[in-house]
């Protein structure tokens, strides 16, 4: 059982969101208790600012794959929960694409009994499947696995294809107070897809995995959920790891209309394009021209690295510059609420085979934050906002039935998380406490290193 | 008896151009030679630079000279072991690279890819890994899988070539068809030619390489087909930074009109299956490379294919044999562009090349 945390004093620069506050404060936690927040003024702040000490609430994932129960080869629930900790996250909703699927109230139970033994205080929540076995054939048994505590109902992975199971599981999961969270994609657009279509796709010779696939499938989603709130008006409809500017205005325009609907945005899709298949290894904001089109990373000189790495195979693909200069946009602009790591740990043997062979996805919980701060360095994006979309953001997300509420409350258990903004690290496999190694990020520095992480007043991460 | 005079094709048909310094004297061992050869594997055409372009070029004319002399055979590469290892059936590209090591003296190990335990689900790393373990110096493989030839060479301690990944590349093929247009047209020059690529583009590793080497050498580039089979050319042709320009087009007229150049690709009939085509007839009619629509090219228009053809489809019989059809003549080259390769990646081994 990790340590209760106790006679701590942390001063920094704290970024709180819930009471909308940023400052320089010292903090004080004594026998596992926010015991006190004192904003410093004058010549007490000295020293402190945005870009040295961090202090913020413990981050909120809506999306994580931790693999438990079925391949543990690729995550467990203990391992995803330190890599978390060691990402500043005190709070992970784990997807139900396990094996067998999270779909029933006993393998809900197993993820809780495997998260209480790994003696991790980061906090588990659990997203149960919409339908049996994630085959997209029938309803999930929804209000048992409600009764059990799951905080949104996903197949994710896969989307609903049935229309019409889409519009009864939006309608079942509203009345019970808790959304759906769909995987938006047309399969009968991404058969064989390699990488996102245009310009990089085409060069590489990779099938084309076109943003009508997305951006279709948004559109139905929210045209479903426009017919289901007329009756359910408690339905909720939060779409993930959204990646293209086409399906971001589709989101915007059922905002602007009212409709219950919320997205959220990887930090894959934020920080990294298509080019990196290509061997580029600049961010998403240095791969853009100044009028908003993407660069030639073969006319630029910008290919550093050997093209095809398939730690950079992922659903949805990474997208052009422009798609990711729009998911930024959107973070800033409110239509993207969240910030979801879609972590998704994969072995070496699913990994380290043909690119069109391996399969989708990034270990990316220990990295988000960051590709999140180098989007703020850049100034993209600003500090408030960032931590925002990074808890207040997905708590929203989830609603008041799931209970996450982050914030620097005084008297409740420290939940919080301290980060050495101007530090750097290097990623590595040993450094990674995730055992999914598969991140495109290996081997380079980044800045902003978490020194400590506290959830629920117990010390989930410390660094040596 | 065999002498030089019998085999006035070979003698005569090599370019004239002047021979600069540093092309390697391919009778003797690369590593005795100084040659400007950087890349330890060649994997793409991307980025190969004008200046690299013209040394495997000249360098495959100094194969045409071994290829014409009786014994078409040199000692440059004996004790080199080169594995060939193809999970696509072919047989041009594979006999020629077979045919190629050993005019260099090369011991050559074919694998077909069913009948080795590649087909028990053996990984590429652990395939690649056991044929160097087998002492292999220089792996040549074709793949289905678009960059699988990357992998290889990430785990491969010596050369890998790429004879053909996926849609990506086919860097033997393109600079075979670069050095057979140069033999071929007048000054051995690309320059502002007009070359039409004419077919399925959507699915063609040979398109694609194509469009790096002949753009590189200044010609005048166009990519022609039904719309379907264009899918994302567009999205290319509209970044041709750095000099890499060239045209799409649905319109066969329009590419065809005074056209020095046109390659037909072969179309495949699964593309009707997955929805792409009507059918094989209304492609022929509307696509097919005959005379009557190569009336509108040049009347010195060079014809070519990668082959295997589809005769009557993407092809007319009869343009295949047409005189201006310079087919056979692309196998030919093949060889000597083949053993070209060989013998520079070779010497970057020994000279320490890099990329």
């Amino acid at each position: 059982m990790s340590d209760l945390a106790d006679g701590l004093t942390l001063r920094g620069w704290v970024v709180d969101p819930a009471s909308g506050r940023e400052g320089a404060a010292e903090i004080a936690v004594s026998g596992g208790v926010l015991e006190r927040v004192s904003w410093l003024e004058g010549t007490a702040a000295d020293g402190i600012g945005p870009d040295g000490t961090l202090i913020l609430p413990g981050l909120v994932d809506l999306h994580a794959h931790f693999r438990e129960p079925g391949n543990e080869d690729a995550e467990t629930v203990a391992t995803g929960l330190a890599a978390a900790a060691h990402g500043g996250f005190t709070t992970v909703c784990l997807m139900p694409n396990t094996t067998p699927a999270i779909d029933e109230p006993g393998v809900v139970a197993r993820v809780r009994a495997a998260a209480a033994v790994s003696g991790s205080p980061v906090r588990v929540l659990v997203h149960g499947a919409v339908t049996v076995g994630r085959k997209g054939e029938t309803l999930a048994p929804m209000g048992e696995l409600a009764d059990a505590g799951v905080v949104g109902f996903s197949d994710d992975g896969a989307p609903v294809q049935a229309a019409a199971l889409l519009h009864n599981a939006l309608a079942y999961a509203g009345a019970l107070g808790l959304p759906v969270i769909d995987h938006p994609e047309d399969p009968s657009l991404t058969g064989g897809a390699e990488a996102s279509e245009g310009y990089v796709a085409t060069v590489l010779g990779l099938r084309g995995w076109p943003v009508a696939a997305e951006a279709g499938a948004v559109a139905r989603a929210i045209a479903v959920l426009a017919d289901v709130v007329r009756d359910v008006p408690a339905a909720r409809l939060h779409l993930t790891h959204v990646s293209a500017a086409a399906s971001l205005a589709h989101v915007r325009a059922a905002k602007a209309a009212g409709l219950p609907v919320t997205c959220d945005v990887t930090p894959h899709h934020l920080g990294l394009t298509d080019e990196w298949i290509a061997g580029s290894r600049r961010w998403a904001w240095e791969a853009i021209d100044g009028d908003g089109s993407a660069r030639d990373p073969w006319a630029d000189g910008s290919l550093v690295a050997a093209p095809f790495d398939t730690s950079l195979r992922v659903n949805p693909p990474l997208r052009s510059a422009e798609d990711a200069a729009a998911c930024l946009a959107a973070l800033v602009g409110g239509t993207a609420d969240a910030i979801g790591t879609d972590h998704a740990p994969h072995t070496e043997v699913d990994k380290h085979v043909e690119f069109g062979w391996a399969a989708n996805g990034i270990s990316g919980i220990e990295t988000a934050l960051a590709i999140v701060l180098a989007a703020v360095d850049a100034g993209g994006l600003s500090l408030a906002r960032a931590v925002e979309a990074l808890t207040t953001g997905p708590a929203r997300v989830l609603g008041p039935s799931a209970g996450v509420v982050p914030g620097l409350r005084v008297g409740e258990p420290a939940d919080l998380v301290v980060v050495e903004r101007a530090a750097t690290w290097t990623v590595t496999a040993e450094a990674l406490r995730s055992k999914g190694k598969n991140s495109p990020l290996l081997g380079r520095e980044l800045r902003g290193v978490v020194r400590l992480t506290l959830a629920g007043g117990r010390v989930a991460y410390a660094a040596d | 008896m065999t002498t030089e005079a019998d085999r006035p094709e070979a003698a005569s048909s090599g370019p004239s151009f002047p021979v600069p310094a540093g092309v390697p004297v391919v009778d003797a061992p690369p590593e005795t030679q100084a040659v400007a050869w950087r890349h330890r594997h060649l994997l793409d055409v991307d980025g190969m630079t004008r200046p690299e372009l013209e040394l495997v070029m000249h360098t495959t004319d100094a194969m045409r000279e071994v290829l014409a002399r009786p014994i078409p055979k040199v000692p440059a590469l004996r004790g080199t072991n080169v594995t060939i290892l193809f999970y696509e059936a072919s047989t041009r590209t594979r006999v020629s690279f077979e045919v190629a090591a050993k005019n260099l003296s090369c011991d050559v190990v074919n694998i077909a890819a069913a009948s080795s335990s590649v087909s028990k689900g053996e990984s590429l790393v652990d395939t690649v890994r056991t044929i160097e373990a087998l002492g292999a110096d220089m792996l040549v493989m074709r793949h289905g899988v678009s960059g699988a030839p990357y992998l290889a060479a990430e785990v491969f301690g010596g050369a890998v070539l790429n004879g053909g990944d996926g849609w990506h590349a086919h860097p033997s093929q393109a600079l075979l068809d670069l050095y057979t247009l140069r033999s071929r047209l007048p000054g051995g020059s690309l320059e502002g030619r007009k070359v039409v690529i004419l077919g399925d583009a959507l699915h063609s590793r040979v398109a694609r390489s194509n469009i790096w080497t002949l753009t590189a050498m200044g010609a005048d580039l166009w990519i022609c087909g039904p719309s379907t089979l264009l899918r994302g050319y567009e999205a290319w042709a509209a970044h041709g930074a750095a000099g890499r320009r060239f045209t799409v087009t649905s319109d066969a007229g329009a590419a065809l009109r005074d056209a020095d150049v046109v390659m037909a690709l072969r179309i495949q009939k699964e593309r009707m299956a997955s929805g792409l085509l009507p059918s094989l007839r209304e492609y022929a009619a509307r696509y097919g490379l005959t005379q009557e629509r190569l009336r509108a090219a040049s009347p010195d228009v060079v014809v070519m294919h990668p082959g295997p053809m589809n005769e009557g489809v993407e092809i007319a019989a009869d343009v295949a044999v047409d005189p201006r059809s310079v087919i056979t003549q692309q196998v030919t080259n093949g060889v000597a562009v083949r053993m070209a390769l060989l013998y520079l990646l070779a010497g970057a081994r020994h000279g320490g090349g890099n990329a």
